[in-house]
């Protein structure tokens, strides 16, 4: 194998790829990245077994061939060459080495077979439908926070993407519960996902989908099977396993008869709850909500470390009542408001809550109180 | 084959296998047979681990003639009283040790009372008792016993080296002597010189004293005296002994000792009681040293259990339990911030060994060179200036690391070094308080001393303020046996003031509604299933209270000085005074002792004015 390729180019690929490589793996070649240069192409394709990242750039390819390098140390080699250097990766003859040159630098790498490399193949895509890169960023922005972490219930430990149908439009929705708050986000179907298997798609591909939708604003392409999922955002394809396992049925956790609304100003409950709850310093502090006419108490009770109360004007009209939430994940859900207006549903103090973003219908929230 | 009625010497050989499976089994029926007899000086004397012979001497009772002939018959015995079998008041009640030994050894019993002149003595040769004869002997008894298991070889067999039998015995003997201060013990095993236990008397400073003889100065210097009293089953029990500090534990539990009325045993129950006192004080694995004695009316426990007694069953384990368990953390509060004496032991070892292989140190003057010896050359005046090695020199000063030893020279405003932790006088290496007191120093980790605290001061908080619960979206349904259900629920009070509401939820299986909310999000499943185990093993419901502990602690570790960062006077003594303040502070959450003390006695040793 032989190519020269600019280093912005690579940079820019190995980046991308190279964020599924584990630091730490018993499996040497797992530390590898695998490049194949061929015609004017070279591809390059990372994976940690469970998801995997390839793209494909441009380069001039003198010798085709195949080979696997560790990922890190190339990444960090490319990342210090100085910007808008010509780069040249040969392999020397036979020898298992990889040279990269660039100016007056040389590095020699040593390479492992690409014959072991593993392949998820996707196998049979049975659905598929493209989505504005947008759209989808949305959807897993605003319902990651509620991933659950807790491995023993494996089945939360991914958001659940499901066709479903809201008033009568049929809708892709996006939902992730920990068991003590869910979020739940959808858009309208696209066109293709109708029949699409409901799919639970793991914590660690979420992350790194959304950190591949960062910089792009075109369309994303997406294919479902049975048990894997697959993006191709632009020259990027994240293959990803599904968690194999039943999403519990959430419908019965959203509340569908909290009568008592309040109205919340969305920006001045973000930062009073954020102010009060500088006292609860540990986890498992509470905030309590004191509502009544018109009027929202927040109170945090910290027995060693003080109290803290505010007061912000709502919209309320029904009875006075009073509930106590985790501070944090109460932040949380402020974090995801966009509106100006927060709507509280509250039934009572033992009971979900539910929270929406103003006249927004396609977000909810429901959160499990906190009793002391 | 037909039935027939067994002989009594195969009866008796029979029970011989039950109650004597080696030499100390022997010694141990002996010597308690001399302590039921009111002895105030035990000697035992024996050679070839045992096997040879076997001899006790006592003070005690002693026997008249007629008494020996019985001594020998099976189930004879002075000490039961047949109207109440439950009323057990010495260490012997079976009458079965002395005709059991006689069956499978040759044994003398020479005895004589106080009031009488003359002794009598008795021998019974592999079961075949010969008429009692006179004999000179003085007020007491002396039972020897040769030639064991001469009669059954098969045990022979079994048998460690005679070594390994020889510290059987001893270990015997010493825990007799650990529950008996008030009688004199004499141990001979070999050619060695014998093990004396002087003969004191049941004050608590004899106790320890005797205690310590076999136990180590070690554990003498860090034991912490217990007792406590509750009402048993149907009468008043109390508990009684020592218990080592936190910071002194063990691999196993080899020194752990425990006794009920007088009477050594192993006890599932008291040790779970010693475990729980201790619970987190002491790190995972490793158990503390002790040694504690239970009285209980001989009607509130079964003793009766063991053919070699060393298993009991009380009629009210629960409150046995409690008293146990109230007593030692009475015991271990009040140690507050002691840590172990260990660490200055520790310490002037430690220097000690620093000071040895420095060559540097020129040697004693020998007498008759001893004019030659000149005073060392002072080292050479700096010369030279500018950029010459030596003008340069005195920088490096500034590169060596954590050279800083804050000292303050100005006692501190209100002396404190009549406090346990005295008066602080220096910080070095940025994390180690070096503080006077009136009998030596103490140097205290900074960081493991905070960490504790603010542990301490968590613990206290989740105690008294309750603790927060998170409710669930969806309840956990965790299926259980049908037993451990039913008990869970019926725990479900006390499983909610610490966070953790549950409700049955049919047969066999319990809903999950609330988490304790410090837990964040937690392993639902795992912890019910954990909880129920402890509470079927030993009643506890541990694992919660270990997991919301475990969780303090680690906000704790996040909350507390880290090491490396430099403290004010003022902020140091009020750390060592917090200190004294608060319970269990002489260790870490990681059971490392906090600080260590150093004895102005172990200071004069370090430069031999001692
Ligand atoms: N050293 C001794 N001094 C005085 N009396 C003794 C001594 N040893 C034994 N006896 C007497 O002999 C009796 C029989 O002793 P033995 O050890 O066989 O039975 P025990 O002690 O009564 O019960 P156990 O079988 O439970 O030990 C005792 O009840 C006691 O009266
Ligand atoms: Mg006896």
């Amino acid at each position: 194998m032989r190519l020269e390729i600019e280093r912005g180019e690579l940079l820019k690929a190995l980046s991308h790829v190279t964020s599924v490589v584990e630091r730490r793996t018993t499996i040497p070649i797992l530390s590898n990245v695998m490049l194949k240069a061929t015609g004017d192409v070279l591809m390059f394709k990372a994976t940690d077994l469970e998801r995997e990242v390839s793209e494909s750039v441009s380069a001039k390819v003198a010798t085709p061939g195949t080979l696997t390098v560790p990922a890190h140390v190339l990444h960090d080699i490319v990342r210090k060459l100085p910007d808008g250097a010509e780069i040249e990766m040969k392999r020397d003859g036979d020898k298992e080495r990889l040279t990269i040159t660039s100016g007056h630098s040389r590095f020699s790498l040593q390479m492992l077979s690409a014959d072991d490399f593993p392949d998820l193949a996707v196998g049979e895509i049975g659905h598929e439908f493209t989505i504005e890169a947008g759209d989808l960023k949305r959807l897993i922005d605003k319902t990651r926070f509620a991933i659950s972490t807790e491995e023993t219930r494996y089945y939360l430990n991914g958001i659940y993407l499901h066709p479903a149908e809201t008033n009568g439009t049929k809708t892709l929705r996006a939902v992730a519960t920990d068991g003590h708050r869910l979020a739940q986000v959808e858009l309208p179907l696209p066109k293709g996902a109708e029949g699409m298997p409901g799919v639970i798609v793991p914590r660690k591909t979420v992350h790194e989908l959304a950190r591949l939708l960062e910089d792009t604003s075109a369309k994303v392409k997406v294919g479902v099977s049975q048990t894997k999922v697959r993006f191709e955002i632009g020259p990027v394809v994240l293959t990803s396993k599904l968690i194999d396992g039943t999403f519990p049925d959430y419908g019965r956790v959203i509340p569908h008869n909290n009568d008592k609304e309040m109205k919340v100003p969305n920006a001045s409950f973000k930062s009073a709850v954020d102010r009060v709850s500088t006292i609860a310093s540990e986890r498992g502090r509470a905030v309590k909500l004191n509502v009544g006419k018109d009027k929202l108490i927040l109170t945090v009770n910290n027995p060693e470390g003080g109290s803290a109360t505010e007061e912000i004007a709502v919209g309320y009209s029904s009875g006075p009542l009073e509930i106590g939430f985790n501070a944090r994940y109460l932040l949380d859900i402020a974090d995801q408001l966009e509106s100006e207006d927060a709507r509280f549903l509250l039934a009572d103090p033992g009971s979900p809550t539910m929270v929406r973003d103003g006249g927004d219908g396609s977000a909810l929230y429901v959160l499990m109180p906190m009793r002391v | 084959m037909a039935i027939r009625q067994l002989s009594p010497e195969t009866v008796n050989r029979i029970a011989a296998g039950e109650v004597v499976e080696r030499p100390a089994s022997v010694v141990k029926e002996l010597v308690e047979n001399a302590i039921d007899a009111g002895a105030t000086q035990i000697e035992i004397v024996i050679s070839g681990g045992g096997l040879s012979l076997i001899r006790v001497t006592d003070d005690g009772s002693g026997m008249t003639p007629d008494d020996l002939v019985l001594a020998v018959e099976r189930h004879a015995t002075s000490k039961l009283d047949e109207e109440d079998l439950f009323d057990i008041r010495c260490l012997g009640f079976r009458g079965e040790a002395l005709p059991s030994i006689g069956s499978i050894a040759r044994l003398e019993i020479r005895s004589r009372p106080a009031d009488a002149n003359q002794g009598a003595a008795v021998t019974v040769t592999r079961g075949s008792k010969a008429p009692v004869g006179p004999a000179a002997v003085n007020r007491g008894t002396v039972v020897e016993v040769r030639d064991l298991f001469s009669a059954t070889p098969a045990r022979l067999k079994f048998l460690k080296s005679e070594r390994a039998e020889a510290m059987a015995v001893t270990d015997v003997v010493r825990r007799l002597a650990m529950a008996h201060p008030d009688i004199g013990f004499t141990l001979q095993t070999g050619e060695k010189k014998p093990a004396v236990f002087a003969r004191g008397d049941r004050s608590s400073a004899a106790w320890l004293e005797r205690i310590g003889a076999i136990m180590g100065r070690e554990f003498m210097d860090d034991a912490l005296e217990v007792s406590g009293a509750g009402s048993g089953a149907s009468a008043p029990m109390r508990v009684f002994g020592f218990a080592g500090l936190p910071t002194l534990h063990r691999q196993d539990s080899t020194q752990q000792f425990l006794f009920v009325n007088g009477r050594p045993v192993k006890d599932k129950l008291l040790i779970g009681a010693v475990r729980a006192a201790y619970g987190d004080l002491i790190p995972r694995g490793r158990s503390p040293l002790l040694a504690l004695f239970l009285d209980v009316a001989p009607s509130d426990v079964d003793v009766n259990v063991h053919p070699a007694k060393a298993e009991v069953r009380f009629r009210d384990a629960g409150r046995v339990r409690a008293l146990m368990v109230r007593a030692l953390s009475d015991a271990l509060a009040t140690a507050g911030h002691r840590a172990s004496a260990q660490g200055g032991v520790l310490t002037v070892e430690s220097f000690a060994a620093g000071i040895l292989p420095s060559a540097a140190m020129s040697p004693p003057p020998s007498s008759d060179a001893a004019y030659q010896w000149a005073p060392p050359r002072p080292a050479p005046a700096l010369s030279g200036t500018g950029f010459a090695e030596g003008a340069q020199t005195p920088f490096a000063v500034f590169d060596a690391p954590s050279a800083d030893a804050r000292t303050f020279a100005e006692p501190a405003a209100g002396e404190t070094v009549d406090k346990p932790l005295g008066a602080v006088r220096a910080q070095v290496h940025e994390n180690y308080i070096v503080a006077q007191t009136r009998d030596g120093l103490v140097i205290v980790d900074q960081h493991a001393a905070h960490e504790r605290l603010v542990y301490e001061k968590l613990k206290a908080a989740l105690a008294d303020g309750g603790v927060a619960r998170q409710g669930l979206l969806i309840p956990a349904i965790v299926e259980l046996d049908d037993d451990d259900a039913v008990t869970l629920v019926a725990r479900s009070d006390e499983l909610t003031e610490l966070g953790l509401v549950i409700e049955s939820f049919g047969e066999g299986a319990v809903a999950v509604r609330e988490v304790p909310a410090l837990l964040g999000e937690t392993d639902v499943e795992g912890l019910v299933k954990d909880l129920a185990a402890e509470l079927r093993s030993d009643g506890t419901a541990r694992a919660l209270k270990d997991r919301l502990d475990s969780v303090a602690s680690r906000m704790a570790c996040h909350g507390s000085v880290r090491s490396g960062r430099r403290l004010t006077v003022e902020e140091m003594n009020a750390l060592l005074r917090q200190m004294e303040a608060t319970p269990y502070s002489g260790q870490c959450n990681h059971g490392r002792p906090t600080y260590v003390a150093l004895k102005l006695t172990d200071i004069e040793r370090l430069f031999g004015r001692r």
